[in-house]
């Protein structure tokens, strides 16, 4: 069974076409949704939840139809807003039981799973302290402890690590991974920053403009998105010459120049051709397309980030 | 390495399920009228929650416990009436609706908490009616449970106890009534006030105006005359309407300078603008939540 399945799903608000037939069958893992700010990405989990009413095409998540079977779903997703949604006048024990009791879980049940879930996260110290007291990484984790405490089958992460410094964003990725891996929960993670997320999926799913662009393993894609950036200190146009002549996809001026990395033996060839030639390396790195970039233009203009 | 995980494996006992009993709808709506009603109170909340709910819960229950220290001390038998001390709550009710109504229903909008419950199994109109509900009982406390000591006071401290119960006991049916009406009355116009704005300030102003600026015109309307219609302007001033409706209910004259004597509109007049207006209000509020985009 698909874990999510649109037909041709479209949301039309005034003026925007925000999806447009988007027709996809997903897999359970953890699923990394990716595309650009306003690409579309929070409207469909909306209608996932049935927040939202598509225009038109329908969709099953869990095997649930979310038109007819919107409440039965709902007891079995975890949704984390990208926005704020945290009342900051109660505790973090008190906040995550309250909306684990609202998910059906008797008190005693629900008050033993908020303390496992805010352990998880790793808020067991701050646990009765109000949350208005939290910083900014503290409330992104308890935005994540409340969506597993009623034990979902299906979790929903609207960009989790939106607003946190590069060591929180590592911290939430890494629990992201061990709640997919180790709880066997199945996740749709969505991020505007493909690098980030990248290293957690399974699979990917890219929509633009409301379209699908991409859905399938997560390697596929990064090949897609990954450059090699190399910089000389003179003109060597040979170099280039012998890296075309292994099969590789070229850019550039002949003292700064990409190649689309398809794998890592990119490395041995530029290390190889550049000995071969004593080419005067001066900078040698791995940049990747933006997101925006990989999906509007065709691979040979796309320059680096 | 392996010793530090096989360390942790011991206190991290991993995810565990949960297999047990999911409740339905009708449970998560009582967890969130419980939740609400608490919350109208400050329990569970900091301390400057409680401070207003407090203060209002104090100032209604003081007269009628003071009234009963002296009457019993001093052995009086006239105290405080229902009808007068409804009237008088009727007043404390509103400020306690413009500081509660903004805590139940805008800090969710406020705060984005919304969009957690309607991601929960519950309706938007659930929601709505369950707080309806939760501020309706808490205010509920605050009319009912004042009035009930009068009542007790009245009884236990006459000299025969039993012969006083029945003489008072069909008061009962008068202070269930009143209360539950007055109650429900400025709860809704409360909720339906504050669910049109998104910040806790305004929503608190808007409901003090609408008590303020009512009572102001109609009193306006009432003292310069509007060829003889003036007299109906009384329904329009929430003190007066709930002096009216609580004149009728229990029985008594009004005072003939008040502005409710002078109009001398039948009592069910006052019934009746009451049920128009609660309902009315009830109606606004459950429209802004039937459809919420959050």
């Amino acid at each position: 069974m698909a874990l999510i399945s649109a037909r041709d799903l479209t949301k039309i608000y005034p003026g925007v076409r925000a999806l447009d037939g988007l027709t996809v069958d997903v897999e359970p893992g953890i699923i990394g949704f990716v595309g650009a700010n306003g690409a579309g990405k929070s409207t469909f989990l909306r209608i996932l939840l049935g927040l939202l009413e598509p225009t038109s095409g329908s969709v099953e998540v869990l095997g649930f139809d979310v038109g007819r079977d919107v409440m039965q779903l709902r007891a079995q997703i975890g949704y984390m807003p990208e926005n704020d949604c945290l009342p900051l006048d109660l505790s973090g024990t008190d906040f995550v039981t309250h909306m684990a009791q609202i998910s059906g879980l008797p008190f005693v049940a629900a008050r033993e799973r908020a303390a496992e879930m805010l352990r998880h996260v790793g808020l067991h110290e701050e646990r009765y302290r109000l949350i208005g007291s939290y910083s900014t990484g503290m409330k992104q984790r308890i935005k994540l402890a409340q969506s597993l405490a009623h034990d979902p089958k299906l979790l929903l992460l609207d960009e989790p690590t939106n607003g946190l410094d590069p060591e929180g964003r590592e911290e939430m990725l890494a629990l992201v991974q061990r709640t997919g891996r180790e709880f066997g929960i199945a996740v749709v993670v969505t991020s505007h920053l493909l690098g980030e997320i990248e290293r957690v999926c399974d699979s990917l799913l890219a929509i633009d403009a409301g379209k699908l662009q991409y859905h399938g393993p997560v390697a596929a894609f990064t090949e897609r998105s990954r450059i090699l950036l190399v910089e000389l200190d003179d003109d060597v146009p040979a170099l280039v010459d012998a890296l075309r002549a292994r099969g590789l996809h070229v850019e550039g001026t002949s003292s700064r120049f990409h190649i689309t990395m398809t794998d890592d033996s990119v490395f041995d060839a530029v290390r190889d051709a550049a000995a071969e030639l004593s080419a005067p390396l001066s900078r040698l790195e791995v940049a990747r397309h933006r997101l925006e970039e990989l999906f509007r233009r065709p691979t040979a203009e796309v320059t680096h980030v | 390495m392996s010793d530090v995980r096989a360390a942790g494996a011991i206190y991290d006992l991993g995810y565990q399920r949960y297999g047990g009993t999911r409740f339905g709808r009708s449970y998560s709506l009582r967890i969130l009228i419980a939740y609400s009603f608490r919350a109208a109170f400050g329990i569970g909340r900091g301390e400057k929650a409680k401070m207003m709910p407090v203060l209002v819960a104090a100032l209604v229950f003081m007269p009628a416990l003071i009234q009963i220290g002296v009457a019993s001390a001093a052995g009086m038998s006239q105290m405080i009436h229902y009808a007068d001390h409804l009237e008088f709550t009727a007043f404390l009710l509103a400020l306690f609706a413009a500081g509660q109504a903004p805590e139940l229903i805008v800090a969710d909008k406020q705060h984005g908490v919304l969009s957690l419950y309607l991601s929960r199994p519950i309706r938007s109109t659930d929601y709505a009616w369950s707080k309806i509900f939760a501020l309706f009982a808490a205010t509920m406390v605050l009319t009912l449970g004042p009035q009930l000591v009068l009542f007790l006071g009245k009884i236990f401290i006459a000299k025969e106890p039993w012969k006083a119960f029945v003489d008072e006991w069909v008061k009962l049916f008068p202070i269930l009534g009143g209360s539950l009406l007055v109650s429900l009355f400025i709860a809704s116009i409360g909720l339906a006030l504050s669910s049109l704005t998104t910040r806790r300030g305004y929503a608190t102003a808007a409901v003090i105006s609408f008590f303020l600026l009512t009572a102001a015109f109609s009193q306006i309307v009432q003292a310069i005359g509007f060829g003889g219609m003036e007299r109906y302007a009384v329904l329009g001033n929430p003190a007066q309407l709930i002096s009216g409706f609580a004149g009728w209910l229990f029985e008594i004259e009004a005072r003939r300078r008040s502005g409710v004597g002078r109009a001398a509109l039948p009592g069910t007049y006052y019934l009746w603008t009451m049920l128009v207006v609660t309902a009315l209000a009830i109606a606004i509020f459950l429209r802004r939540y039937r459809k919420v985009d959050v």
